[in-house]
């Protein structure tokens, strides 16, 4: 399982659900294939790649296992059966994700016949220092929180003189824990911020509608990368399929890189993607800019525990190009200074900060500094500014500094989400910044300030086009939906530990 | 393309001579060797044989490699046996024993050693993951586990057959005395791993406490455990024994690995092409068979077989198997007919020692054919003259049907 070799045919084919169909006969296989065990030799070189990534399954029996083998354990107990797509043409075995399982009777027949989608997630515990083994055979019901849409691709209408947003996407997880005022996202026990990357890009890919291939460059910014060396821009690239795809060597033509400055390891690229699409000879029509996070915090009786409070989980997906733009990019002003606020050391589980020096010489120094030169340089007034969306690592700390810049609460709080998901680090003010784009109306101006520690911010303004309203319909995993679905399922504290901890 | 038809297992016919095993169980004490030693004895004294006569060896385990890191079986067993023969190593006591009878039929040998192992309990911690090499990886990728599988196996065939309220009842009492019937039998059985009876009410209650449709008493449990025969070609048994056992129907088919792939997800159609290529072989009907072992890994798995070796009509073994059961007398009734099923226990009470299961199915039918099964000899309606055994391997991907008989006609 953890050797290299079969780690990477195994995800190649289970991250993306690649399988292949007879173009003679029409039968289905899950799994490429080279021929068609109905036509024989025939069907040689008339196989089609298909692939059941952005399907609609069907469960047909199933079943609950609670003694699990060695390395489900930690899974279980779970629902397992059988799932068949297009119309029974393909049946796959499959796990039920994001399920937890309560002690009373389950009626077995209730769950067959149901509609499921395939979900991203990691396959089985594994030992500290292997690869991460991951497939896409985990499902959830197509009418609970995670809804099944449509990834169409279309060509895009209109070009635009600035480069901006096209598309967009963001993921929490149906699992939150409540506390006082806060409700925070948490990873299922099989995700990580691998898994919730892939499904924030898949939900920017559904929004916008562009060709995958056509993505040039992905940025993945994190600070919770299970791994230290090896980068989940790979994974992305792979499972999403960016840039064109050299099928012969399962290779993408796309640039893929992973990138870290604390909370604001996402936002930095924004003018890096934007920049690289606009620059002609790049050929680059597209960039993809993800940020994601497992927010990671020591337990609360240890050293740098008061985090647990504010950590979330969660990601955030940005198309960048010059067509069908629904937010330009205006202008940006970022800073930097070497402000030791907050770190991980390498090998530490969990990161340390500076207490009450987080939040004055770091966190509101760097934010207001950039937004008042951004300001100044677009001579622009608080209130010529629509929306405003910051850092936001707890609540008071976005609240105070809105206001200390000048900004009245119905500037701020709809791109103030940290109440309903947490800090969601890399995460955090892009999906502010996703739930401003939700609600704005075209000709806005928002101003999105992120912060790192470390410490630097990088303050960008933002004018949404006429555009932004006719993509509003692709994308019924909204916002608003993440954070309101009836389906969404609280849990205790020591659920939330042993989930954040993950497989 | 010429189509194979009744061809007969030729003019050497292989027959059985001698046969032993251990007692199933855990054997703690023992490594895979004694285990191996002991079945090889009895059986090579029970057939009248030296070692020097063993022309061949035909063995079979499934896990030696993991659970005792020996990766070449056939120098292990050549070691302790101190015999140089040619030697074949099988998965399963059944795939050794269809071997052995082609190199009997071919003339090549004479006698041959068939002897199977199997020590799940040196890896108790592990034996589950390893059980799913059986199964397809990207099921065991999905969370598929050994009892997943009949589970789903349930689901498809009450669906298929629409049985529902009091007829599911009566299917689910079903597969219980299915559990009960082996355990009865096991306790004569003086090898089984469980030599105790069980109450339908456990079998429920095992079901109630794993919270699903089949429970712990409807499934084989991890053994240890070794069996072994003595083939002879017919040339030659006259020399040994008056009264051996004919292998008259030896026969195997495959399926695909990925149990959800299959068409058809309530039978197993390997087991269905198997024992319609035995009985062509052996030249019988099905209705001449009088006394069967089969492949009880959980008791839903016994029910179909009925179904797969035609013994019932699809969809219809469960009834039979239930109006049979509820005054037990030892055997099934199938349309007037008597069947004995798993006499010796079967996998749920005799005990599953993967590679030794389809030794200790043979031993049975061997034993009872003979008439030497003791105070577990069945009572059938006249002479016992035809058995039957199926063996198989993983869900149903492989499967293999013996067909032995008292006489050669």
């Amino acid at each position: 399982m953890s050797s290299e070799p079969i780690e990477r045919r195994v995800s190649y084919i289970g991250d993306r659900l690649r399988g292949s169909q007879c173009s003679i006969c029409g039968k289905e296989y899950f799994r490429t294939k080279d021929y068609c065990g109905k036509c024989g030799r025939k069907s040689f070189g008339k196989m089609q790649d298909i692939d059941f990534f952005y399907e609609k399954g069907k469960l047909e029996v199933c079943t609950i296992v609670r003694e699990p083998t060695n390395k489900f354990t930690k899974l279980g107990p779970y629902i397992y059966g059988i799932i068949s797509f297009h119309d029974e043409k393909v049946r796959v075995p499959g796990r039920l994700t994001d399920c937890i399982l309560k002690d009373e009777e389950i009626d077995i027949s209730l769950l067959e016949n149901r509609e499921v989608v395939p979900r991203f997630r990691r396959r089985c515990a594994t030992g500290q220092s292997d690869i991460i083994p991951t497939i896409s055979l985990a499902f959830s019901f197509a009418d609970e929180y995670y809804p099944h849409q449509n990834h169409e691709i279309i060509k895009p209408k209109k070009e635009y003189e600035t480069p901006g947003i096209v598309g967009y996407g963001v993921y929490v997880s149906k699992f939150r824990i409540k506390e006082s005022a806060m409700e925070r996202s948490i990873p299922f026990i099989d995700e990580d911020a691998i898994t919730a990357a892939v499904e924030a890009g898949k939900m920017a890919l559904i929004h916008s509608r562009i060709d995958p291939s056509l993505i040039g460059k992905v940025y993945v910014g994190s600070e919770s990368n299970p791994y230290a060396v090896k980068p989940i821009a790979s994974k992305v690239a792979q499972v999403l399929k960016l840039g064109e795809e050299e099928k012969l060597d399962g290779v993408q033509s796309v640039d893929a890189v992973d990138t870290e400055f604390a909370c604001k390891a996402a936002t930095s690229m924004f003018k890096d993607a934007s920049a690289l699409v606009y620059y002609p000879r790049a050929h680059i029509p597209y960039a993809m800019v993800i940020g994601t996070d497992n927010s990671q915090a020591a337990p609360r009786d240890e050293i740098g525990g008061e985090l647990d409070f504010f950590v979330g989980y969660g990601s955030s997906a940005f198309i960048f190009g010059i067509h069908d733009v629904i937010a330009e990019i205006e202008a940006w002003y970022s800073c930097t200074s070497d402000t030791p606020d907050f770190w991980r050391r390498s090998l530490e589980p969990y990161p340390r900060h500076g207490g009450r020096f987080t939040g004055d010489p770091a966190y509101f120094k760097h934010i207001q500094k950039a937004a008042r030169r951004l300001m100044e340089k677009l001579k622009l007034q608080p209130s010529d500014i629509d929306y405003f969306v910051s850092h936001q690592p707890n609540i008071r700390f976005p609240i105070k500094v809105a206001t200390e810049l000048g900004f009245k609460e119905d500037q701020y709080s709809a791109g103030l989400q940290v109440a309903k998901f947490g800090n969601t680090y890399s995460g955090a003010s892009p999906i502010g910044l996703a739930a401003v784009l939700d609600e704005a109306k075209p000709n806005e101006k928002i101003l999105i300030v992120s912060y790192g520690s470390g410490a630097g911010a990088d303050a960008y303004c933002l004018t949404t086009t006429n555009q932004i309203k006719e993509k509003r319909s692709r994308q019924k995993f909204t916002v608003q939906h993440q954070c309101e679905s009836e389906h969404v399922e609280y849990v205790n504290y020591d659920t939330y530990r042993r989930f954040k901890l993950g497989l | 393309m010429t189509r194979r038809k009744n061809r007969k297992m030729g003019s050497h016919h292989p027959a059985i001579i001698g046969v032993g095993r251990t007692k199933f169980g855990e054997h703690y004490e023992k490594g895979p060797e004694m285990l191996i030693e002991e079945a090889w004895l009895k059986a090579s004294e029970s057939a009248g044989i030296e070692r020097k006569d063993i022309e061949a060896c035909y063995s079979s385990d499934y896990f030696l490699q993991l659970t005792n890191k020996i990766g070449i079986e056939e120098g292990f067993i050549s070691e302790f046996s101190e015999l140089h023969v040619p030697m074949e190593k099988m998965r399963s006591f059944s795939s050794a024993l269809l071997n052995a009878c082609n190199g009997v039929q071919s003339g090549k040998y004479g006698i041959v050693l068939v002897g199977g192992v199997e020590k799940m309990t040196d890896r108790w911690d592990k034996i589950r993951d390893d059980l799913m090499l059986l199964e397809d990886p990207w099921s065991y990728y999905a969370g598929c586990t050994p009892e997943a599988n009949h589970d789903l196996m349930l689901r498809e065939y009450i669906k298929k057959y629409k049985i529902s309220g009091t007829s599911l009842e009566t299917f689910n009492l079903s597969l219980a005395h299915i559990s009960v019937k082996n355990h009865h039998h096991a306790k004569l059985n003086e090898y089984a791993q469980f030599q105790s009876e069980v109450s339908v009410d456990r079998v429920l209650k095992g079901r109630l406490n794993a919270g699903k449709s089949l429970g712990l008493f409807d499934f084989a449990p991890i053994s240890d455990g070794a069996t072994a025969l003595i083939l002879a070609s017919s040339d030659i048994t006259k020399e040994y024994s008056d009264a051996p056992i004919w292998v008259i129907g030896s026969s195997s088919a495959t399926d695909y690995v990925t149990f959800p792939s299959r068409d058809d997800r309530t039978s197993f159609m390997a087991s269905t092409i198997a024992m319609k290529n035995a009985l062509k072989l052996a030249d019988i009907d099905v209705e001449g068979i009088q006394i069967a072992e089969v492949y009880d890994q959980s008791t839903l798995l016994e029910m179909i077989s009925m179904e797969d070796m035609g013994f019932s009509q699809r969809g219809k073994a469960w009834l039979h198997i239930y109006n049979s059961c509820k005054d037990y007398e030892g055997f099934y009734q199938i349309d007037g007919r008597r069947l004995f099923v798993n006499t010796n226990g079967g996998l749920k009470a005799d005990g599953n020692p993967l590679g030794a299961t389809g030794g200790a199915q043979v031993f049975e039918i061997v034993k009872q054919l003979k008439g030497e099964a003791g105070n577990r000899q069945v009572n059938s309606d006249g002479d016992l003259e035809y058995g039957c055994v199926l063996e198989l391997e993983g869900f149903g991907t492989k499967a293999y049907v013996h067909i032995l008989a008292r006489e050669l006609k």
